[in-house]
């Protein structure tokens, strides 16, 4: 029998590493690794490995279904089309178009996405948004008023070129695996790695200076760590003449803050914030990698802020080794927010509320009346569901309610609405709310472009055929859209490719046929004959006068500290084993195998206090509920602090809806807790 | 031949064992053990020299090919006894034995070629760093059992 | 059917393994493995062919002679305690092997203990340089 390899893009993490999946039969039977993989060179984490796991699952959705009564009638695509042109077009009718909002899923390809945003704005709403609401939002809204673009400046293998790699707030060991050998690389070359990060993680071990903080105080080091660069003449002058401005005010505000007064606020010894001072601003080149320590808090767009005041005032911008780089979450995070599937942008960053942006989307997607934003975010979707401001919602492989904040409000919110459907793969938490269930492919059932976490597109070719009845995304948006009289007639994703490249200006150049022939493309990439950027800010900023913005981040508390009633802070992240929400991985039966149940991790001497003991059975409650988990006990963990995954349903009923005020990213990593033997 | 872990690279993700396992019909060979809740080591056959498995199994199920500690599921009882004598515990037997194989007919060791950290390496091939330790490092001097 | 020398066999797994009647029941529960062998008419010497002790032999039914039990008590690891061998398969296997091989480099007897306890002990002594040089980097 012949076997057919064929190339993919694994479904996980934002690095994107590709795959062969090989198909015999009409069925997937294996994975052959690629070893010329520029991300990757072959290696694939527990994960990706995984990940045929889910293509022939028993538990697949396989059908449309309808609610009936408390449980579900399997419907032909043609009723089940009918019913959500029925329910979105009554929404429109007695309440406006925006009283409907749409989520688009960054899983999905970009092609889907650019469609799936489409669809919303030419109903005439502006409430469309994706999960990089949760995870990297603060990233966007912070990067592109500091560099004028959002992103990973610099590509993942050019971590080797690196003297000096400060990772803040990011487990990349366990969530992104495969950066961990480019990090070696580097030390294997000599260089210095800082690690900031409240607990010990597999990513701390390959410390030099491990920087243990207390949750929500990052902005208190990194500006203390700025202060001690300034202080002892570390920075770069002729950079920040030449790229910056905003120097002399940003240096006023920080002037007070010197390490000890760091010190006081993070927890972290004075000495340790000046090593790192040292190592980061000395090093020929010096690059910070974060991820959602820094973003999911209520500052996330000032931690954003001042990683980014590091990098411009020591001038480690724009060369190899260098960079500031958001490490994205999911698949095509990055892609779904190119694709413009953001409240507050349209395709390719265009802002919602520039008339300019609506003048050229009318123009080129022929609709005279397309809605200025921002529209609602993801999580203001749900309390606007909440508050009866919206009547329907359209949601595309996400799992609101188990991954957004206070989990038990989203349900109640999500079964209030007049009318729900959800897309996804399987029976989610989130699909249970609605009243229509529509049966998607997973990536390897279909094809379409995937951007990686550093901007790398790459072209992911469909294996075999969807379960059942199930079908690709695009072709389930195509048909929502003509049910609600939009003309979306597009045969495959290399037609919505080819619109892309004429209304995305990063993406002009990236068409279907240069994938295949080069196999990824790094955008910007403004022409057919255009390389693509691997590096930005070689030549200067996309802002007013070429120039990036230092900018002042006074110091502010997290939403929740600690009380007599909740004494603890909750933080919360993920593991090797599992991915986001989990809808996947606690599915697949050797990763879920591995990794079985929610567990808290806590310090041995807080435990003790407490009468815990390894493996005890605890509850951990919050002023929005409870929840049960098994304790393990680890030194690792910072005293007063406790971890838990956000893998498994448990995790987000206890965390908080405070958000960022700019980006309206929830708090995931800090809200005040208590914890008790479960007995 | 065997491979070689270097521990300063592992970050114990456990790629290695669910790589194994898919490769392996659902057994895995390989275990990764935590150390102090600050490293970790994935324990791997060490096709010793003098490999106490071969000398526990009376039907010659375990036999040396080449420098490989190599299985005849055939020959198998699944006695048990090449388990009790393994002194790294790296052998199961569950109706019949399981152990690594280097991924017979494979170009290299899956573990090998997926470890996204880069830690893994086989016999033979070019160390590219200082530091490397035999699998979990024979327990005893020279490596021979 | 089937006769046993209780001072040959180890009580391993191999006979109620390779039996292709189910006829040879095999029960660890607890702190003993238990084996019974039932009374057997089929024309096969599988077990006794398999035996690694060589302490099976096929005889010719006899209705008045009693199932053959055994009955071995499982030893517990010197480390975690948990059950998990016979004592003749252990000695057997000290027996065999080179008595320089008998005993880790901290000089303990490895073959006394569980299996995963041995994982556990290589990986310490295998990471025992990694984490004192991360210990001390910690400071």
């Amino acid at each position: 029998m012949t076997k057919v390899l064929v190339p993919t893009v694994c479904p996980y993490c934002g690095a994107g590493c590709g795959f062969f999946v090989a198909v015999e039969r009409e069925r997937a039977v294996g994975i052959e690794y690629m070893p010329d993989h520029p991300v990757g060179e072959g290696a694939l984490c527990s994960k990706g490995n995984a990940s045929l796991e889910i293509l022939h699952h028993q538990e697949r959705l396989t059908s449309p279904l309808k609610r009936k009564g408390d449980g579900w009638a399997k419907i032909t695509w043609d009723e089940a089309i009918g019913l959500v042109a029925r329910g979105i077009g009554e929404a429109i009718r007695d309440y406006g178009p925006d009283s409907v909002a749409v989520l688009a899923s960054s899983k999905c390809t970009n092609e889907e996405n650019y469609l799936i945003q489409k669809l919303a704005r030419l109903l005439s709403t502006p409430h469309i948004d994706n999960c990089a609401r949760l995870c990297h939002a603060p990233s966007v809204v912070g990067l592109n008023r500091t560099l004028g673009a959002a992103g990973m400046t610099n590509p993942i293998p050019d971590i080797a070129n690196s003297r000096c790699i400060f990772i803040i707030g990011s487990n990349l060991a366990e969530n992104h695996p495969v950066i961990s050998r480019w990090v070696h690389r580097a030390k294997d070359a000599g260089a210095v790695v800082i690690v900031a990060d409240p607990r010990e993680t597999h990513t701390s071990w390959m410390a030099d200076i491990f920087l243990q903080l207390t949750p929500g105080t990052d902005v208190a080091l990194l500006n203390g760590i700025a202060h001690q660069i300034i202080e002892e003449g570390l920075i770069d002058r002729g950079y920040i003449a030449e790229r910056t401005r905003g120097f002399e005010e940003f240096e006023g505000s920080i002037r007070e803050f010197n390490p000890e007064r760091a010190a006081e606020i993070t927890g972290v010894p004075a000495d340790d914030i000046i090593r790192a001072a040292r190592a980061y601003a000395s090093s020929p080149a010096s690059t910070i990698l974060y991820s959602m320590g820094i973003t999911q808090h209520t500052t996330g767009t000032d931690n954003v802020q001042a990683v980014s005041n590091l990098a411009l005032i020591t001038g480690h911008l724009g060369r190899p080794g260098t960079g500031v780089m958001p490490l994205r979450g999911q698949n095509n995070v990055q892609g779904a927010c190119d694709m413009g599937a953001l409240a507050e942008f349209y395709p390719g960053y265009r802002r919602a509320d520039d008339p300019g942006t609506i003048e050229h989307f009318s123009a080129a997607w022929s609709a005279p009346a397309l809605p200025t934003g921002p529209g609602l975010t993801a999580a203001e979707m749900i309390g606007a569901a909440a508050s009866g401001d919206i009547r329907a919602m359209y949601i595309v492989g996400e799992d609101p309610a188990n991954s957004d904040p206070s989990s038990l409000s989203v349900k109640r919110a999500l079964e209030g609405l007049d009318f729900l459907v959800v897309q996804d793969i399987f029976m989610t938490a989130t699909a249970q709310a609605a009243d229509v269930v529509l049966p998607a492919a997973v990536w390897a059932e279909k094809e379409g472009s995937f951007t990686n976490t550093e901007r790398r597109v790459q072209w992911s070719f469909k294996a075999v055929e969807p379960p059942g009845s199930a079908l690709p995304d695009l072709e389930i948006i195509c048909m929502v859209a003509r049910s609600l009289g939009l003309d979306f007639d597009y045969p495959d994703a290399a037609s919505v490719l080819a619109e892309i490249n004429m209304t995305v200006p990063q993406y002009a150049g990236i068409t279907r046929e240069r994938l295949g022939k080069e196999g990824s493309l790094v955008w910007p990439c403004p022409s057919p004959d255009h390389p693509g950027t691997p590096i930005l800010h070689s030549s200067g900023f996309r802002l007013a006068d070429g120039r990036a913005s230092i900018v002042p981040v006074p110091y502010r508390p997290a939403a929740e500290g600690r009380s007599p009633e909740y004494p603890f802070l909750l933080t919360t992240g993920r593991v090797a084993l599992h991915h986001n929400a989990g809808s996947m991985t606690r599915r697949s039966p050797s990763l879920i195998g591995r990794v079985p149940d929610l567990f808290a991790e806590i310090n041995p001497a807080d435990a003790e206090k407490l009468g815990i003991g390894d493996g005890d059975l605890v509850t951990v409650s919050t002023e929005r509920g409870e929840a049960q988990a098994a304790a393990r006990l680890t030194e690792g963990m910072k005293r007063g602090v406790v971890f838990m995954p956000f893998h498994f349903p448990g995790t987000n009923i206890l965390t908080s809806e405070a958000a960022d005020p700019e980006a309206r990213i929830p708090e995931f990593k800090v809200c005040a807790c208590r914890v008790a033997r479960r007995d | 031949m065997a491979v070689h872990v270097d521990i300063d690279r592992c970050i114990g993700c456990r790629s290695c064992e669910v790589a194994c396992q898919r490769v392996h019909g659902g057994s895995c060979h390989v275990r990764v053990h935590f150390v102090g809740g600050i490293a970790s080591v994935p324990i791997f056959c060490h096709h010793c020299e003098e490999a106490s498995c071969i000398i526990a199994c009376s039907f010659g199920a375990l036999f040396k090919e080449g420098d490989r500690t190599a299985f005849d599921v055939e020959k198998c009882t699944g006695c048990g006894l090449c388990s009790l004598a393994c002194p790294f515990g790296i052998v199961w037997t569950d109706k019949i034995a399981e152990k690594c194989d280097l991924c017979d007919g494979r170009p290299e060791p899956t573990c090998v070629a997926t470890c996204p950290a880069d830690a893994l390496s086989a016999d033979g091939e070019a160390a590219p760093r200082g530091g490397q330790v035999r699998a979990g490092r024979s327990a005893s001097s020279g490596g021979t059992r | 059917m089937i006769e046993v020398d209780p001072g040959l066999c180890i009580g391993c797994r191999s006979c109620s393994n390779v039996c292709p009647s189910q006829n040879i029941l095999r029960t660890d529960s607890g702190e003993a493995r238990r084996i019974l062998w039932k009374r057997c008419r089929e024309e096969c010497d599988l077990c006794v062919e398999f035996c690694p002790a060589k302490a099976l032999t096929l005889v010719p039914i006899d209705e008045s002679v009693p199932e053959p039990e055994l009955s071995f008590d499982l030893v517990a690891c010197r480390i975690c305690g948990s059950r998990y061998a016979t004592e003749p398969m252990l000695s057997r296997i000290e027996a065999a092997l080179p008595s320089d091989s008998r005993r880790d480099p901290e000089g303990a007897e490895w073959i006394r203990a569980c299996p995963p306890c041995r994982r556990r002990a290589e990986a310490e002594r295998a990471a025992e340089e990694t984490v004192a040089a991360r210990r001390r980097r910690r400071g």
